[in-house]
């Protein structure tokens, strides 16, 4: 397993760095919207934190969550994308995603053992928030199918990365680790609930 | 076997990814319209996601489902670029994204679809397609090159595709759980929700 | 029984059909005014450009582009240090302007010319004087690009090497065929670009395309159960239509206007890019052979003979057409 990951891992990165500069030189607006799209769901903070954490909580819970989320999770989110981008408004917005942090920040610390349809339901709801917020932030200009490739992409990604920092569960130093990256995570949560409250008030 | 699957995958990721690289219409210039129509779906992102996505869900259900797609395909993408040129250009974005919906969802749900509705579905993904691709053509290109080009790598792409999809998910009694088989779905789940952003940026005001 | 001949009948038709319709993109030699542009160097790297032959729409709309490092503002041409070595492209060639004619006169040194068609919009100018690192990479980037484009664009050449593949198959004794054809027509080629031997050109075309309907016949043999010439000594089949195949290349190569001082270069790039065209040919078939067999899709019985038919009939269809043009001048 840990010789097999670095050849797909690396052939992976240099084809994806040798497009990139080909891509950017005829078609504007197709690397425009792979770029921001992949960007996108990196770049905000809260956002990532939030991806991460319902990858490791995945993880946590074992199956059948582990394989059912990276499967519907993407497709989740594209739904609060499509609200986000027919702008169909959905209440605080802001504050939900901080909540969204905190939660599973805490799930994950506390080692958080729902049924799963009452996970996948939190979930759920948190991933068209998330949604949301990415489709109601979209460049206009930019190709939609290649934003919506590089957007679908990222937060796979990062979906996958929370599964595999997950899987450090097994062992107990792990086990710990992540419990203490879940509080950070909440940690960081409750600082952006503070920023999104108070420019509610 | 696992490590030789794995590289087949990444290298066929790889070929779409550098097609993308390469210029139609550079190609066009020093290679003719035969090759013209070679290159000019795969620089399209519409066609690399539609086409992958259709090899893939059939090469999981199956060769003796998939394999008629090798003449339906390229057959459809002929018919689509002549209605293409009688009827004109029409934009194709939104049934673009419809199909990729339709196909990531049934990937997604592992569903076993009939031999018919693949077939119709493949037909449909290649009309679409066809016609997307005679849409903007220079009037001194050769039509005929242009199609001959467009159709051989139509058949080789979704062969291909679908081989490749056979071998790394195997057989069918692979158990719904097997990382290949989530994989798999994982991709259908992905396509899905691309065709579904991209319904939506179709549809915004 | 009886509708077998009627079968093979209405397949020949169906194939000559597609034959016609495989027509060649004729090069429409239209009379069209040509023009003829004059680079004297005037100092090392430093050249006064001037038309002496103005063409038809007229000298400040051709679009003429000249190698990155060439600083170009008529009628100076500066290229500074690294000389004038690179592509000269002339990109609006069309229907107005068929030909430009570039000459470019340095210091010392034979003076030069280089033809832009429509067919061939890049030229490669590889400087005069003793060859620098600049003239060989321009070089390799040049002879290696003809060299696939060729093989690409040789659909006689591509149809010989999948009926060599339809008769050996896959594995070692493919390797071992295609290294001989390989060989085959790299010596020739070299034989010829070097004036060792001379073929006319029409014949020998013609050659070729009976040389692929000899494959088509194997291949029919082989289905027959016959153990053909092809099937037994594939190597030696292989070989001695690649000598036949090369001198063709050599005869395309020389339609490129190659440099005597630059041959053996421009020899070894050329044919490097053939293979690579050849090579990556022969995988796709081999990847798609075996993605037939993955998916259990193989030419039912009543096709087999289809594909031997087709290479047959598209063969002998080149064969007849090359050889009204051995008599008639078209």
């Amino acid at each position: 397993m840990s010789l097999r990951l670095p050849l797909p891992l690396t052939t992976a990165i240099v084809s994806f760095a040798l497009t990139q500069p080909a891509l950017a030189h005829e078609q504007a607006g197709v690397a425009g919207g792979l770029v921001s799209g992949l960007l996108h769901p990196v770049t905000g903070i809260d956002h990532l934190i939030a991806m991460v954490a319902v990858g490791i909580w995945g993880a946590q819970l074992g199956a059948p969550a582990i394989w059912i989320l990276p499967i519907t999770f993407p497709l989740v989110m594209a739904i609060g994308g499509v609200l986000g981008v027919l702008h169909v408004p959905l209440p605080m917005p802001e504050v939900m995603i901080a909540v969204s942090a905190v939660i599973l920040g805490v799930a994950v610390a506390a080692r958080l053992r729902l049924p799963f349809a009452a996970a996948a339901l939190v979930v759920a709801v948190f991933a068209i928030f998330h949604g949301h917020a990415h489709g109601a932030e979209l460049p206009r200009a930019a190709n939609a199918l290649a934003y919506g490739v590089g957007f679908v992409t990222a937060t796979g990604l990062l979906h996958l990365c929370g599964i595999a920092i997950g899987t450090l569960t097994r062992w107990p130093a792990g086990e710990r680790l992540i419990q203490g990256l879940g509080a950070g995570i909440a940690a960081i949560g409750c600082y952006f609930l503070a920023q999104g409250v108070g420019a509610f008030a | 076997m696992k490590l030789n699957s794995t590289r087949l995958v990444i290298a066929t990721a790889m070929l779409l990814a550098g097609g993308n690289a390469a210029e139609a219409h550079i190609v066009a210039a020093r290679l003719g319209d035969f090759y013209m129509g070679v290159v000019h779906p795969l620089t399209d992102l519409q066609d690399v996601v539609l086409w992958t996505a259709t090899g893939v869900l059939a090469g999981t259900l199956g060769a003796a489902k998939g394999r008629w797609l090798i003449a339906l395909f390229p057959l459809g993408l002929l018919v689509g670029l002549l209605l293409g040129q009688v009827f004109g250009a029409a934009s194709t974005q939104l049934a673009d994204a419809a199909m990729m919906l339709a196909i990531g969802l049934l990937l997604a749900a592992a569903a076993q679809v009939p031999t018919v509705l693949l077939c119709a579905m493949a037909f449909a993904v290649a009309v679409i397609r066809g016609a997307a691709n005679g849409a903007d053509l220079a009037p001194e290109t050769d039509r005929l090159l242009f199609a001959a080009g467009l159709t051989c790598v139509g058949y080789a792409a979704i062969t291909l595709t679908m081989a490749l999809t056979a071998v790394f998910k195997r057989t069918n009694s692979d158990s719904a759980t097997s990382w290949r088989a989530i994989a798999v779905r994982a991709l259908g789940g992905w396509i899905a929700a691309i065709g579904l952003m991209m319904a939506s940026l179709a549809l915004a005001p | 029984m009886r509708a077998i001949p009627y079968l093979r009948l209405a397949l020949l038709a169906l194939m000559l059909a597609l034959a016609v319709l495989m027509r060649p993109s004729a090069l429409s030699a239209h009379e069209a005014a040509m023009g003829v542009l004059e680079f004297r160097e005037v100092r090392p790297g430093a050249f006064v450009g001037r038309w002496s032959i103005e063409p038809s729409i007229g000298a400040s709309r051709v679009d003429l582009r000249v190698p990155p490092h060439c600083f170009l503002r008529l009628p100076e041409m500066n290229c500074g240090a690294k000389g004038l070595v690179g592509p000269i492209t002339i990109t609006n060639l069309g229907s107005n302007m068929s030909v430009v004619l570039i000459k470019v006169i340095p210091i010392e040194g034979e003076p030069r010319s280089y033809t832009i068609s429509t067919a061939n919009p890049v030229v490669s100018v590889l400087g005069t004087g003793a060859p620098t690192l600049e003239v060989w990479l321009e070089l390799a980037r040049t002879y290696v690009n003809y060299g696939i484009d060729h093989i690409l664009l040789g659909a006689d050449h591509l149809l010989f090497v999948l009926g060599l593949i339809w008769i050996v198959g896959s594995g070692w004794r493919l390797v071992k065929t295609i290294t001989a054809f390989t060989i085959g027509h790299s010596a020739s080629l070299a034989a010829a670009a070097f004036g060792l031997i001379g073929v006319p050109e029409r014949p020998l075309n013609a050659c070729i395309a009976l040389s692929i309907a000899f494959v088509g016949v194997e291949i029919v043999k082989q289905q027959r159960g016959e153990i053909g010439l092809t099937a037994r000594y594939p190597w030696i089949v292989a070989f001695s239509f690649g000598l036949v195949h090369g001198i063709g290349f050599a005869s395309a190569l020389a339609g490129l206007g190659l440099e005597r001082r630059l041959l053996p270069a421009a020899l070894l790039f050329f044919n490097i890019g053939v293979e690579i065209g050849q090579l990556a040919f022969v995988l796709l078939v081999l990847a798609l052979i075996w993605a037939h067999r993955r998916l259990g899709a193989v030419v039912p019985r009543w096709g087999e003979a289809l594909p031997a038919y087709l290479i047959g009939s598209v063969s002998m269809f080149w064969f007849f057409g090359r050889l009204a043009r051995v008599f008639v001048v078209i």
